[in-house]
């Protein structure tokens, strides 16, 4: 295989090595050694994401992550937070479509401290979770629903294109967020189900990387987790396989007071661990990564219609992943001029394939994320866990952009002329309202700045 | 109703034995052409970062033509005398390189993250772009319309808008602080490429620039290949250039920018006042994270973990520009979201814990839980090249002695928490705090009035 544009001789794993293990509980633990520098990151995915979530209760996958941080066992109030903290470490959760993970990064020597506390929550955060913490906490979700996505503007994007894309009924028609009324309605039984369902041994995967003991580290996970009962309660996830392609161009239209007009759309794309899901994140790059992609020179460049225009990749093990179009127009440019473009551009790049310069800048720019992400022992530890969780082996981690090196250009080809077609996507227009007239109530204040639109 | 646990508990682990850590001290040097240098090696990092330092401030743009350091900025990766603008970017990702410029207060900061393999090529396309940026007319052109179409979405976006307000109220009007950093509708379109250029003459010079690179660099040939690339550019001499004084008016009152139907409130609440050079920063710095570093700080442990207003408010010192003489200043602000409805309450609890922090006091577990934070972080923190680089790049924006950072731990580990409890408190006084809010005047006005807490104004969003 053609490999000759890689940045560094292991190309991107950096000569790193894993091993796996397992308790008898069915834990499976990753551990990576790496003594450059007095940090370990300890991270921890529970397979289970806004795809478990049942109707009527969407975004309990996220709201429960937050409760998981409000004491547990032998951990008082926001101790998680102040036991870490305080030993020099940093740490949070994030709750995906697919997966919930908590990760702390401490200090070596805090190491100990950091397991202690993930074993106690996993065993015993029943114990602690009570209903001022369960109201509490629907109040901050709420609020960072508000202030994520409902008061910026497009902030609701992902959200209609999501529910587009995947059908009514598919468990990734909504997001990890939620809606209002779900979060409402979510009780504190629901919490206590989804603890018992979810949150076992056997349903997650502990991932241990930097300046760690590997003998001394195994024997703490023993102790602390060893005795956490593992059980077979979880249901089988919701299936989300769909077709390959849609058949048909979904669209929708929002007026709302937004700055300018947008064209957004999601292009259903192979699942993610497959050679054509690197194949597909390779066309998104060629036409919308950075400032030397098809699409940023055709929009940005050459017609000077767009202020903004890239692809993204939204990866995902158990659907189709999505290939995110997001291009917000310049001045009075309207939106048909935007999306006869992109047609052209997309029909043509289907029609030539990529150059091999093309190739080689869109593999260059995946390799250095790539380095971005393993060069810290944090992104490390996330990248095995994912590996174990959604694809069984870890090791997969430490090959992956070996994988996208080796991708060629038909392969790339032949993924944009099946997906990247208008009858494969879900399209979201937005047209500004016209913003009523402001109320000046302290003219005064008005200077031309403020007044400038 | 509690559910009994099957595990086996243990205690508390005790933590282990610390091995030692240090911020890296850089190298420091010169090129022939009086660039600044500071280089350091850091094992395992396989991308290397560079930071570019320019001397030209802000405060330096013709009137009129604010935002002309912004383009000039972003005017670097478009084209040079060997590349067009297409070809430049191919070529730099063609690297697997990102190269970022914006302007500020200080200078232009030009920052390049390249694997270390490909560190020659784009050293020598950055060396290209500050030698011979070519400032095409229409890429100038296209720069400016690019410009002037993000202009809007800035002021749709609540914490962008609620930044600009609090310029514009605590700086003078004839104080470039008070404007928008890149530039309004008015002062954007009058930039064009002759004024680029003479710009970019006037003010952009090896003499007066500094570079950072730091990663692995085993195996790098640094000074033939610095004497290749950045070595090459030339230019004058440099002239010191006087740095204006900065002052605010920090009159406590509250400017609603009105944003009606807005489901949160975004707040911002802010003064000026100690930088770097000041005695009391360590002190401000811990003082400040107590007050609102964390989620489990004074702030927010009121109003995210026991009231529920808001996904999180943070306390925050900023430095807006230093001088050698110490006559700089940072920008000490409050800032986060609440919903609307609560808008009041969350303020009133705001300043009670202001006022309780003042009368009260810090305890000496908060301090020394702060202490460890801030001082056991520093391994994680500066992990990867573009941290420690960013870190020595702005010790140097900022004049202060190269190992100023690993100082501050010691300084850090050294102050206790009587000076931590007098600096927070002296850097948010009740009564000396400008407040912005971002939202639905019709429902906050009248519970903000009747907080007291200075006098109320309400201003158009645009």
């Amino acid at each position: 295989m053609p490999m000759g544009h890689t940045a560094t001789a292991e190309a991107g794993s950096g000569g790193l090595t894993a091993t796996e293990h397992r308790l008898a509980n069915g834990l499976r633990v990753v551990l990576s050694e790496d003594h450059l520098t007095p940090v370990a990151a300890v991270c921890l995915w529970y397979d289970v994401g806004s795809r478990h979530e049942v109707k009527g209760r969407t975004g309990l996958a996220h709201l429960f992550e937050h409760l998981m941080f409000q004491g547990s066992g032998q951990v008082k109030g926001n101790g998680h937070f102040e036991l870490v903290q305080g030993a020099g470490g940093s740490l949070n959760g994030t709750t995906s479509f697919e997966r919930t993970n908590y990760f702390e990064t401490m200090p070596t020597h805090q190491l100990e401290l950091a397991l202690w506390l993930e074993a106690d929550r996993m065993g015993s955060l029943l114990a602690a979770l009570d209903d001022e913490s369960m109201e509490n906490q629907r109040d901050v979700v709420k609020n960072e629903r508000r202030q994520r996505y409902d008061n910026v503007p497009y902030g609701t994007a992902f959200e209609k294109l999501t529910a587009l894309a995947y059908p009514e009924g598919h468990p990734y028609h909504h997001t990890p967020i939620g809606s209002m009324a779900d979060l409402d309605a979510a009780t504190l039984e629901d919490a206590r189900a989804f603890f018992r369902t979810y949150y076992a041994p056997n349903n997650a995967v502990l991932s241990i990387v930097g300046d760690i003991d590997p003998e001394q580290t195994l024997a703490w996970v023993e102790k602390y987790f060893g005795s956490i009962a593992g059980h077979d309660g979880k249901p089988a996830p919701r299936d989300g396989s769909l077709p390959e392609t849609i058949g048909e161009q979904l669209r929708e239209v929002v007026e709302e007071e937004v700055p300018a007009r947008a064209l957004m759309a999601a292009y259903r794309l192979p699942e993610d661990g497959t050679r054509a899901c690197d194949a597909a994140d390779l066309a998104l790059t060629v036409l919308g990564g950075g400032e030397s992609s098809r699409l940023y020179n055709r929009l940005v460049r050459r017609d000077r219609t767009a202020v903004a225009a890239g692809f993204g990749l939204l990866r995902l093990a158990g659907a189709p992943s999505l290939g995110w179009l997001d291009v917000k127009t310049s001045g009075d440019v309207e939106v048909p001029v935007i999306e006869t473009a992109v047609d052209e551009e997309l029909a043509r790049f289907a029609e030539e394939g990529p150059t091999a310069e093309e190739m080689e800048r869109a593999q260059a720019q995946l390799e250095r994320e790539w380095l971005d992400r393993l060069g810290t022992v944090a992104g490390r530890a996330d990248e095995l866990c994912r590996f174990a969780v959604l694809f069984g082996d870890p090791q997969l981690a430490l090959t992956a952009v070996q994988r996208v090196l080796e991708i060629t250009a038909e392969e790339v080809q032949e993924v944009a002329k099946a997906r990247l077609r208008p009858d494969n996507r879900a399209v979201l227009v937005y047209e500004p309202t016209v913003a009523e007239e402001a109320q000046e109530t302290d003219a005064a204040d008005d200077t031309d700045e403020e007044a400038a639109k | 109703m509690t559910e009994l646990a099957t595990m086996e508990f243990h205690p508390q682990p005790q933590a282990g034995e610390a091995r030692p850590w240090a911020f890296p001290a850089p190298e420091r040097g010169a090129l022939g052409n009086g660039l600044t240098l500071l280089r350091c090696h850091r094992p395992g990092q396989q991308v290397v970062a560079v930071e570019i330092l320019l001397a030209a401030p802000l405060e330096a743009e013709p009137q009129g033509l604010d935002g002309i350091a912004t383009i000039m900025a972003r005017a670097f990766t478009e084209g040079t005398d060997k590349h067009s603008a297409e070809e430049f970017a191919a070529e730099l990702e063609r690297c697997g390189a990102t190269l970022d410029a914006h302007a500020d207060h200080p200078g232009v900061r030009i920052s390049l993250e390249v694997p270390v393999s490909r560190l020659p090529k784009a050293l020598g396309l950055l060396a290209d772009a500050l030698r011979a940026p070519a400032f095409e007319d229409s890429e100038i052109e296209r720069l400016v319309r690019n410009r002037l179409d993000e202009i809007p979405h800035e002021t749709a976006n609540p914490a962008r808008r609620a930044a600009k307000e609090l310029s514009r109220q605590l700086f003078p009007a004839t104080s470039r602080m008070s404007r928008p950093r890149q530039g309004t509708e008015e002062t954007v379109t009058a930039i064009d490429s002759a004024a680029v250029r003479a710009f970019y003459e006037k003010h952009v010079r090896p003499a007066t620039a500094t570079a950072v690179v730091v990663g692995d660099l085993t195996g790098v040939d640094l000074d033939a290949l610095l004497a290749d690339t950045l070595g090459a550019w030339t230019g004058s001499q440099a002239e010191a250039r006087p740095v204006p004084p900065i002052t605010a008016d920090d009159t406590g009152r509250v400017i609603i920018v009105d944003r009606p139907g807005a489901v949160q409130t975004q707040l911002l609440i802010g003064r000026i006042g100690a930088d770097r050079h000041d005695r009391v920063w360590p002190a401000q710095v811990l003082g400040t994270y107590c007050l609102g570093g964390t989620l489990t700080s004074r702030l927010d442990r009121v109003l995210r973990e026991e009231k529920g207003y808001t996904y999180g408010v943070r306390a925050f010192g900023q430095v807006l520009r230093s001088a050698p003489d110490g006559t700089g200043a940072a920008m000490l602000a409050i800032s986060g979201s609440v919903d609307t409805p609560n808008t009041g309450p969350a303020l009133d609890d705001l300043w009670k814990v202001l006022r309780t922090l003042a009368a009260e006091g810090l305890t000496d577990a908060e301090r020394d839980i702060a202490v460890q934070n801030l001082v056991g972080v520093a391994p994680l923190k500066y992990e990867t090249a573009g941290a420690v680089a960013g870190t020595l790049a702005d010790q140097v924006e900022q004049h202060l002695p190269d190992d100023f950072q690993a100082t501050l731990y010691q300084q850090l580990a050294a102050t206790g928490t009587v000076e931590a409890t007098a600096a927070a408190v002296s850097a948010f006084p009740v009564d000396r705090l400008v407040t912005v809010l971002v939202g639905d005047a019709a429902q906050i006005e009248e519970p903000v009035r009747a907080l007291g807490i200075g006098e109320v104004s309400v201003v158009a969003a645009e």
